[in-house]
């Protein structure tokens, strides 16, 4: 189910509320949210929720047992069998159909390749239980008894199929036991329309322009190469931040507090702190359990770099791009480490944002075309190579046409609502009006955004493939 | 090895990793009260306290420090 469709707004979480609230106790709480999660899922994954389950019971099953074993074989045994299972299942249902490939074209043989349809959130949910394993191993969590609360923590659906990637330890104890006042609702709710306000208001506006210059990139102009990439940027971020708001909005109301995943990242300076504001579930995650791998020696700073982003590249689809996109960031954060931060903060401010951006953006342009043909196109095109030309007539009308949909999208990107709270909170008279203009802009967007769904077809997010 | 001979030495590798003669590490310092110190910034870190003390961390260790106290919990423990 896609949270960006009228039906999930207005029935089935509706509907879950309304369980919730009517349930006596957080058993009864948890029991409703686990019921609603399986829904939730089986409604676009029917087959593939079996494949989910038996995830679970793989993973709470090794966790029992490297509690029972702590310290002695069984834990180490238990851990690496959940961790192999983990990523065998992830490699055979998003990669095998690439290695197989791949392996063609290596050794010119005709191996079938695989059809396998990837089931939606398995990247996600893997890079959960993964955490939750070795965060069990390493004794930063208790292993959880209770199979209903563990699976709870794997399936609750704000976060299921898209991430953040929300780690045992952060909801722990809200599992347990949490409190939800009336603020956490209010804050809940108008993050969720923040978020849908940005999917369905920027991202899926932005995705026509990225669509029509990107996706016939043979015919665009070097300026209309830029435009789409741009767009294809914005709507990316909008996208997937505006996902995480709705999941952080959704967890909010049922108690759960998880980390932020986004935070502005590009107002970033250089690469290394874009990466500190992008995706940062996924950073971290690759930070605690693959960048001090103790497998490199003397060379593990260059080593578990050079992993971090091979990892990055891999984990974002079976294809050559990502992987190439995953590197191309390693590189300029390895030259960033070089430069060392001392002279990176000797660079002016201007250039240093110029330099950030452009990575940036070209790295949108790798991350487009997973057809690498098209990809060196792209780069043709951008850097004036391509048959094209500068600027053509549609260059013009489209960017007339959506002036105020960059203009707004470009102003969106500034963390504008936290530099508004922190001015209104200091007096309880804007404070008091701050919070009710959001209540009604929330209620504004809720209004536009379902009026938009009406007709709306279909509206994936983009991380639904991942 | 106790707390009192770990801190000045301690606190010179600090310095040296940050190029900065003005920290001085206390058992609740953090990441955050150190501007450079990131994830990379760890690595160089952890190499530097390393060959000072002549030991290694576990990946555990590397991984889950929350602040200098746990780091020279660790050192007390293992650290020449």
């Amino acid at each position: 189910m896609v949270f960006s469709r009228l039906f999930f707004i207005y029935i089935f979480l509706p509907l879950c509320l309304l369980c919730y609230a009517v349930a006596r106790g957080t058993k009864a709480k948890n029991t409703v949210l686990i019921i609603f999660s399986l829904v939730f899922y089986a409604w676009g994954e029917p087959v593939y929720i079996f494949l989910m389950l038996i995830t679970a019971v793989v993973n709470y099953t090794a966790g029992l047992l490297i509690g029972k074993y702590q310290g002695q074989k069984g834990d180490t045994a238990a851990t690496v069998s959940a961790v192999v299972y983990d990523l065998l299942m992830l490699g055979v249902f998003k990669y095998s159909g690439f290695i197989v490939e791949n392996i063609n074209a290596l050794f010119s043989s005709s191996i079938p390749v695989p059809n396998i349809r990837l089931p939606i959130g398995i990247s996600f949910y893997t890079f959960q239980t993964i955490s939750y394993i070795i965060d069990c191993h390493w004794e930063k969590v208790k292993p959880q008894k209770s199979f209903k609360n563990f699976l709870l923590f794997l399936t609750l659906f704000p976060q299921l199929v898209a991430g953040p990637i929300v780690r045992y330890s952060t909801i722990e104890k809200e599992i347990e036991e949490r409190t939800i006042t009336l603020s956490d609702v209010s804050y809940g709710l108008n993050r969720v329309a923040l978020g849908l306000g940005k999917k369905v208001l920027l991202a899926n506006q932005l995705s026509i322009i990225a669509d029509s210059f990107l996706g016939n990139i043979g015919s665009s102009t070097m300026l209309g190469a830029w435009y789409g990439v741009i767009a294809y940027g914005l709507q990316i971020y909008f996208d997937f931040s505006g996902y995480s708001d709705i999941a952080i909005g959704l967890g909010r109301v049922f108690g759960f507090h998880f980390d932020e995943n986004f935070k502005h990242p590009f107002i970033c300076k250089d690469i290394t702190e874009f990466w500190q504001r992008w995706h940062i579930s996924l950073s971290t995650f690759f930070r605690d359990y693959v960048l001090y791998i103790p497998i490199f020696g003397k060379r593990r700073k260059y080593g578990g770099l050079f992993l971090v982003w091979l990892c990055t590249g891999i984990w974002h689809g079976a294809s050559w791009n990502f992987i190439i996109w995953g590197l191309y960031y390693g590189i300029f954060i390895f030259i960033e480490m070089k430069i060392g931060k001392k002279n990176m903060k000797k660079i002016p401010v201007v250039i240093r944002h110029i330099y950030s951006k452009f990575v940036i953006f070209v790295g949108f342009g790798i991350f487009y075309f997973e057809k690498l043909d098209k990809l060196g196109t792209f780069f043709k095109t951008a850097f004036g190579f391509g048959k094209n030309g500068f600027i053509a007539v549609q260059d013009k009308i489209s960017l007339m046409n959506n002036m105020y949909l960059v203009i707004v999208a470009v102003i969106c990107c500034f963390p504008i609502i936290s530099s508004i709270k922190k001015v209104s909170d200091k007096h309880f008279v804007t404070k008091a009006t701050v919070t009710s203009a959001a209540a009604i802009a929330s209620a504004l967007i809720l209004i536009v955004t379902s009026v938009m769904l009406v007709d709306a077809t279909t509206n994936p997010f983009l991380y639904f493939r991942f | 090895m106790n707390t009192n001979e770990i801190i000045p030495r301690l606190n010179e590798v600090f310095r040296d990793v940050f190029g900065d003669s003005s920290i001085s590490v206390t058992a609740s310092t953090t990441a955050d009260d150190i501007e450079d110190w990131d994830s990379i910034e760890h690595i160089n870190l952890i190499g530097a306290v390393e060959s000072e003390f002549g030991m290694r961390f576990k990946m555990r260790e590397v991984s889950g420090m929350k602040n200098v106290g746990e780091m020279i919990n660790i050192i007390a423990e293992r650290g020449k």
